[in-house]
């Protein structure tokens, strides 16, 4: 919505001299006048660039994300999601955010254990969902970036990725005049610079909630909030078996564990050790969230399984002890967690409530 | 007590004639003037040369160095009389780099006095970091383009040296990387430097000053921590060793001497 206000000086001067002199009698007349002007919108207008508020659903903790440093407005907002599907990102540019993040997919790579990015190149993680991301104190896997703002640089740069830098990134949309136009619009310091674009990519992502599922109805007491006996079952096995790694609303802790998957040899992957050198770190990878989880597949940082039920058989049985295995998973010396067949069955049962079709679904996220 | 207090009243007195006279040559430095920093890298006593081979070093390790770029920031002076000025912190950081020529930082309008001390840090603290987009500003760009991003974690390198080396055991020339910097949110290496100045620095309206500092590359590996690069020749994300370059790092800076109003008015 375009806020148009007619800016005869003339008019304007008047409007503010009648807020003077009525300010304390009048206290509506200024909006009057204020009004009248608005109707009179031809030539010059200035635009009003209204901030987006962020709603806090009331089953979800507090956010992280420090909206008072990077309010959300509208037009930063919509610069964000424009530069979020824009290739020019990447240095062929094809390869946007939305290449790998698509919307339908809670933002995943459909159909990719491991995304192709730049000529093709490979990465060695599954790409992880963005949703939900303003509660987050980590990012990445490993947690290679502990600031949302940031964290384009890392696919950007990533030479398997978008292979970009941003500096190159900053003079490619410096050159192209749509863009000064966009920036100009989101920001009262219009340059494009590293600043305003990380800045709007960050309003564009911590914006992105999902908290919509039938799971979150049920908890909220309302209207389509219906879980059935079997889904009920799975919710409680879930919160004995699952939650104190999987926890709040969010259904992450958002800590590093190992959760004792057998290495793959052929990529060792380290995990959050490659961010903190601590061999204590070893094989730790970032509880990830459950939400739109029928949605993800494949699971786990390297996307080894195809559904969820050789997850959770995997939880039963597959567990690989190590030094750096969470201890949740070696209780009372056997590895793993216990589950019955009917068990699984219910967990996932539960697991499919956690699909938000209004989020995967939502325009104002949408490529197109 | 009529004495006592005379006496009292002489002492004091005493002490304001004291003051006022110290006074004078304070009273001078009005306004404010700008304080230049200069890094002036070495090695070993040497003149730090990009691409040529230095001689040994206690480890028996001859390096080459390529590369030898820092990060400094927040700047702070203390004055004589104990008052820390503190540099606004979001012009408070900056890139120093052999390659590029980045050897000089300038603090501008800094208020009048006598300065007695200068602290800065070594890389980028966290609570800057964490500031995300707002905090970065454009030093993200600028880091960027002298090599100082760990683009793979969105972090800052503080340090990033480089170059070849030869020992007893390595004989052949083989490459060493020293890139140190936080890890994440799990440790923490920014580091801070406190040098005492010979001699005050001046700064006033009338007069820009500015401090020498000689630097020597060597500390970074052979300091308070002994680090062999024939152990170890590329560090970069190491639990144990990068917090003990991070120390070697601050025990590089050495005051060389002061220019109180020289060749700058």
């Amino acid at each position: 919505m375009r806020v148009n206000i007619y800016q005869a000086t003339g008019l304007k001067k008047l409007v503010a001299l009648v807020c003077i002199v009525f300010r304390s009698i009048w206290t509506l007349m200024p909006m009057v006048f204020l009004l009248y002007a608005c109707s009179n919108n031809e030539e010059e207008y200035i635009l009003i660039n209204e901030s987006l508020a962020f709603e806090v659903p009331s089953n979800f903790p507090e956010p992280h994300y420090d909206f008072d440093a990077n309010p959300p407005t509208k037009y930063g907002f919509e610069l964000g999601k424009r530069l979020f599907y824009d290739g020019k990102l990447s240095s062929n540019g094809f390869i946007s955010c939305g290449f790998c993040h698509e919307q339908a997919f809670a933002f995943t790579h459909h159909g990719h254990q491991f995304s192709h990015g730049i000529d093709d190149l490979e990465g060695t993680r599954n790409t992880p969902p963005i949703q939900n991301m303003a509660f987050l104190k980590e990012f990445a896997w490993d947690g290679a970036t502990s600031h949302l703002d940031l964290f384009p640089i890392i696919p950007i740069t990533n030479e398997v990725e978008m292979g970009e830098t941003m500096g190159n990134v900053i003079n490619k949309l410096k050159a192209d005049s749509s863009y000064q136009e966009a920036f100009e619009m989101a920001f009262d310091d219009p340059e494009v610079n590293t600043e305003n674009f990380l800045k709007a990519l960050g309003q564009f992502m911590a914006m992105m909630v999902s908290s919509n599922s039938r799971y979150d109805k049920y908890v909220r007491n309302e209207e389509g909030g219906q879980l059935t006996d079997l889904e009920k079952q799975g919710l409680d096995l879930f919160g004995q078996k699952c939650s104190s790694c999987h926890g709040t609303d969010l259904f992450t802790d958002s800590s590093f564990r190992n959760n004792g998957l057998p290495p793959n040899p052929q990529l060792d992957d380290v995990g959050r050790e490659e961010v903190s050198g601590a061999l204590s770190d070893k094989y730790k990878f970032k509880v990830p969230s459950l939400r739109n989880i029928d949605k993800t597949a494949p699971y786990m940082h390297d996307g080894r399984f195809g559904n969820l039920m050789s997850v959770l058989d995997f939880y039963e049985s597959g567990v690989v002890d190590s030094s750096t295995l969470d201890p949740l998973l070696k209780l009372e010396g056997r590895l793993g967690i216990p589950l019955t067949s009917n068990e699984k069955e219910a967990i996932i049962a539960f697991l499919l409530t956690l699909t938000d079709e209004t989020y995967l679904n939502d325009q104002r996220f949408a490529e197109y | 007590m009529k004495l006592n207090l005379i006496s009292t009243a002489i002492l004091f007195s005493l002490i304001m004639v004291g003051c006022s006279s110290n006074d004078t040559t304070t009273d001078q430095l009005t306004g404010s003037g700008s304080i230049s920093i200069k890094y002036d890298n070495g090695y070993n006593g040497n003149d730090l040369i990009i691409g040529a081979a230095n001689s040994a070093n206690s480890n028996g390790e001859n390096l080459t160095i390529t590369r030898l770029s820092y990060i400094v920031s927040n700047f702070r002076l203390v004055n004589s009389t104990g008052e820390e000025y503190v540099f606004p912190k979001d012009e408070s950081y900056f890139v120093i780099s052999q390659e590029a020529d980045l050897d000089n930082v300038v603090l501008p309008e800094i208020p009048a006095g006598e300065y007695t001390t200068l602290k800065f840090g070594v890389g980028v603290d966290q609570e800057k970091y964490l500031q995300g987009a707002e905090g970065q500003g454009d030093f993200l760009a600028l880091a960027e383009s002298h090599h100082m991003m760990w683009s793979w974690q969105a972090g800052y390198k503080f340090l990033n040296f480089e170059g070849s080396f030869t020992s007893e055991i390595v004989t052949d020339d083989t490459e060493f990387k020293i890139h140190m910097g936080s890890h994440g949110s799990s440790l923490d290496n920014y580091k801070e430097v406190t040098l005492a100045l010979q001699t005050n620095v001046r700064v006033s309206d009338e007069m820009d000053s500015s401090i020498h500092l000689k630097i020597d590359a060597a500390k970074i590996l052979v300091s308070s921590n002994n680090i062999q690069l024939t152990e170890k020749s590329v560090i970069m994300v190491d639990e144990v060793k990068s917090p003990q370059i991070a120390v070697n790092v601050t025990e590089m800076f050495e005051v060389d001497h002061i220019h109180n109003g020289d060749g700058h008015n």
